[in-house]
């Protein structure tokens, strides 16, 4: 039997037992695991990002101009609409023009969040039932993509700000947190929903939907409604303090909502979280179905 | 009693092991609807905090009943995949993994390789563990071969500077040197191995696990690589899965037969083994084609001490007896002259022995005006290693230009012999010695 000297006897090497985890241990273990494989994860997450980004970029003339256009295009639609009184929407002292703009913006973070982490396991498919990595890079480079998705549209606001003449108050400032807010909600929901969204495609297809509906059961082109049922349902839904109180932040007038914007964001953060730990938990069971 | 042995406590003592494989079980769903409803039910059962372990179960009648162990039951439509598989692997040991396909050795392997959890049983892996199973798994089309390294070695766990230190022996080893930055979609597929290949090569793994990755590129780049898995497995426990029964003796240590999930064989005697896998495979289908001039009424074939076989037989022959084989035909009229050969194939669909007259061509024979002709050719000594040989009977025209008859897998000889050799032939010779003057 051959052994080579300069490797580490056997009794030095890092040990690792595979066993059918069920119930608490499970969670222990999957914890423990986030934890030791952060650094490489973290690499890991970087590399898959420039390999995405970089491959679906190479292959188009705009390039990334397709982050911009998408709620650039959506806010002029909505723009013109109004301008031509197909709809009639009040958006109070501020230009209809930034209000739409800025809500786009808001609602672009969410949405793209939630598609990208849906996304995850679908697209990675094909290494996931090859090569064993710390699956969850996958979600450290879908919150990265969503992040860059989020952040390069806000340049559409500094021109839009400067033409219609909408004075800078401090509390734009607080604009990146809600921004930061929304992508988070996404993210949160996303992952909750990604171990199903892997089995079946039936919720890839509804969360499309849902967002479809969704874009317009939330104050995103026009105000929140001061009563009535309108009001009601748009309360209840969680990404409205988000995007109300962050379209109000930088327009520096409108209504804000800083408790429920806390609490929203507070728990956001929470499931996201949770939903990572439930991602890691439960991909082992998901590769066997993908690959069975 | 269960077919499944609870798993055995670890011993605490350290005796250079470091693949130890206890009792591994895994279930698989025949049925897609049916297996992504059971994903759902192990998802949530996986993500309930306060789950208990998977319930014990089993059906009584076939011995799968719990007994103790974990063992969690088959719901409709589940079978074993992997069954009660145990092992146990030192550094420069390599275990070859044979089995039919469908007999678990991939699930197996991904089991191994962490990426499913097992229904059953324990593994306990000691240091870094490099897979070999789809080498180009990671790959993006649209980037370079010099993007696609860094992100494959990534994958793999390599870090940046890692790579980097890397990166000028991974373009050596896959030979792509002027096509290092054109589109990975462009390669050949070889060329696609070859860097996977190249920077999988380059981990210093403890345990390696390769799934037939030399099932593909030219004959060059194959002994490339299996050179530098034979590197890799001076210092690595090797886990080997491969279907080419000259790899099996070539590289592997100890060998394990799989069949339907379980082990049928495991131990370090290679060709017992190698012989047991292939009298696993099903005979195949008698093939008759040809201009048919010539048709085959019978084949007989025998030998001294066993039952005669005739079409579609399988006739026992100890190493080193004589073969007889006698093969009636009946030709059209109109021909005068033809030629007749047997041909004998291995499992592995070789050729290797072919049964010819002294000239070393066909024996020709002349054709009667009317009736059936019965020929006979005698191989005094069959000299074969221990398999399962197919036979195929052949008629040609004297001038050799036209197959008049062929009919392949006509019968079988199944050659026992008590050795652990890997060739083909198994000569015993006439030795002699000489003591040469000082």
């Amino acid at each position: 039997m051959a052994t080579d000297t300069r490797r580490p006897q056997s009794a030095e090497l890092a040990v690792r037992v595979i066993i059918p985890h069920s119930g608490l241990d499970g969670f222990q273990y999957a914890l423990k695991s986030l934890w030791r494989d952060l650094p490489q994860a973290r690499e890991l997450a970087w590399r898959f990002f420039l390999r995405d980004t970089r491959a679906s970029h190479r292959q188009s003339l705009l390039g990334y101009l397709w982050i911009v256009l998408p709620p650039l295009v959506n806010s002029l639609v909505w723009v013109l609409l109004n301008k031509s009184d197909v709809i009639r929407i009040d958006s109070g002292a501020v230009p209809y023009p930034v209000f739409v703009l800025a809500g786009t913006v808001l609602w672009s973070a969410f949405n793209g969040a939630i598609m990208a982490s849906l996304g995850v396991v679908g697209e990675a498919r094909g290494v996931l039932s090859k090569v064993n990595f710390p699956h969850e890079a996958l979600v450290y480079s879908a919150l990265i993509k969503s992040l860059v998705d989020a952040i390069i549209p806000v340049v559409l606001l500094v021109p839009a700000l400067w033409i219609y003449h909408v004075p800078l108050h401090a509390t734009a400032l607080l604009f990146p947190v809600a921004l930061l807010g929304t992508l988070v909600l996404g993210l949160a929901i996303g992952l909750i929903l990604v171990p199903i969204a892997a089995l079946y495609s039936d919720v890839g297809r509804a969360a499309q939907l849902a967002l479809r509906f969704g874009f317009f059961v939330t104050p995103v082109i026009f105000p929140l409604p001061a009563a009535g049922l309108a009001r009601t349902l748009m309360a209840l839904n969680p990404l409205t303090p988000l995007l109300v109180s962050g379209r109000s932040w930088l327009v520096g007038s409108g209504e804000a909502m800083p408790q429920a914007f806390t609490c929203v964001f507070a728990a956001a953060i929470v499931l996201t979280a949770v939903g990572l730990l439930f991602f890691k938990v439960a991909l082992p069971h998901l590769i066997e179905r993908l690959s069975a | 009693m269960s077919y499944f042995a609870p798993p055995q406590p670890t011993p605490a003592s350290d005796d250079g092991v470091i693949v130890r494989v206890e009792g591994v079980s895994k279930k698989f769903c025949r049925s897609l609807k049916r297996s992504l409803w059971y994903g759902v039910q192990d998802v949530a059962g996986a993500l309930n905090p306060f789950g208990s372990p998977r319930p014990g179960g089993g059906d009584p009648s076939d011995g799968t009943a719990d007994v103790g162990a974990r063992i969690p039951a088959l719901r409709p439509d589940e079978f074993w995949a992997v069954q009660n598989v145990s092992f146990e692997l030192r550094r420069g040991e390599c275990l070859g993994l044979i089995g039919h396909n469908g007999a678990g050795k991939s699930t197996l392997l991904k089991v191994l390789n962490g990426l499913i959890p097992p229904d059953t049983g324990r593994i306990t892996l000691k240091g870094r563990v490099a897979a070999l199973i789809e080498l180009n798994a990671g790959f993006n089309p649209i980037l370079s071969g010099r993007e696609n390294i860094f992100n494959q070695a990534a994958l793999l766990g390599f870090s940046k500077q890692e790579t980097l230190k890397k990166f000028d022996a991974i373009v050596e080893f896959a030979e792509i040197g002027d096509f290092l930055d054109m589109p990975v979609q462009n390669y050949s597929s070889g060329m696609r191995v070859r860097l996977g290949f190249a920077v999988a090569a380059q981990m210093e793994p403890d345990v390696l696990i390769i799934d037939e990755v030399l099932a593909v590129g030219d004959v060059a780049f194959r002994f490339k690589c299996l050179n530098a898995i034979g590197e890799l497995m001076k210092s690595a426990a090797v886990i080997f899965v491969t279907h080419t029964m000259p790899q099996v003796f070539h590289v592997c240590s100890d060998l394990a037969v799989l069949d339907h999930g379980r082990v049928t064989y495991h131990g370090r005697n290679l060709a017992q083994g190698v012989g047991l896998y292939l009298s696993l495979l099903q005979g195949s289908a008698a093939l008759v084609t040809g201009s048919g001039a010539v048709s085959f009424r019978g084949l007989e074939l025998a030998t001294p001490n066993a039952a005669n076989a005739s079409l579609g037989e399988t006739l026992h022959l100890p190493h080193g007896a004589s073969l007889r084989l006698r093969a009636r035909l009946l030709v059209a009229p109109g021909l005068r002259k033809a030629r007749l050969q047997f041909l004998l194939w291995n499992a592995e669909m070789l050729p290797v022995m072919d049964v010819m007259a002294a000239d070393l061509k066909g024996y020709v024979f002349d054709v009667p005006a009317a009736g059936e002709l019965e020929i006979t050719a005698t191989i005094p000594r069959v000299e074969l290693n221990a398999g399962k040989y197919m036979v195929s009977l052949i008629a040609i025209s004297e001038d050799q230009m036209n197959v008049l008859c062929r009919h392949d897998n006509a019968a079988f000889v199944q050659v026992a012999a008590a050795t652990a050799s890997g060739a083909h032939v198994l000569a015993a010779a006439e030795w002699s010695l000489a003591v040469l003057p000082p």
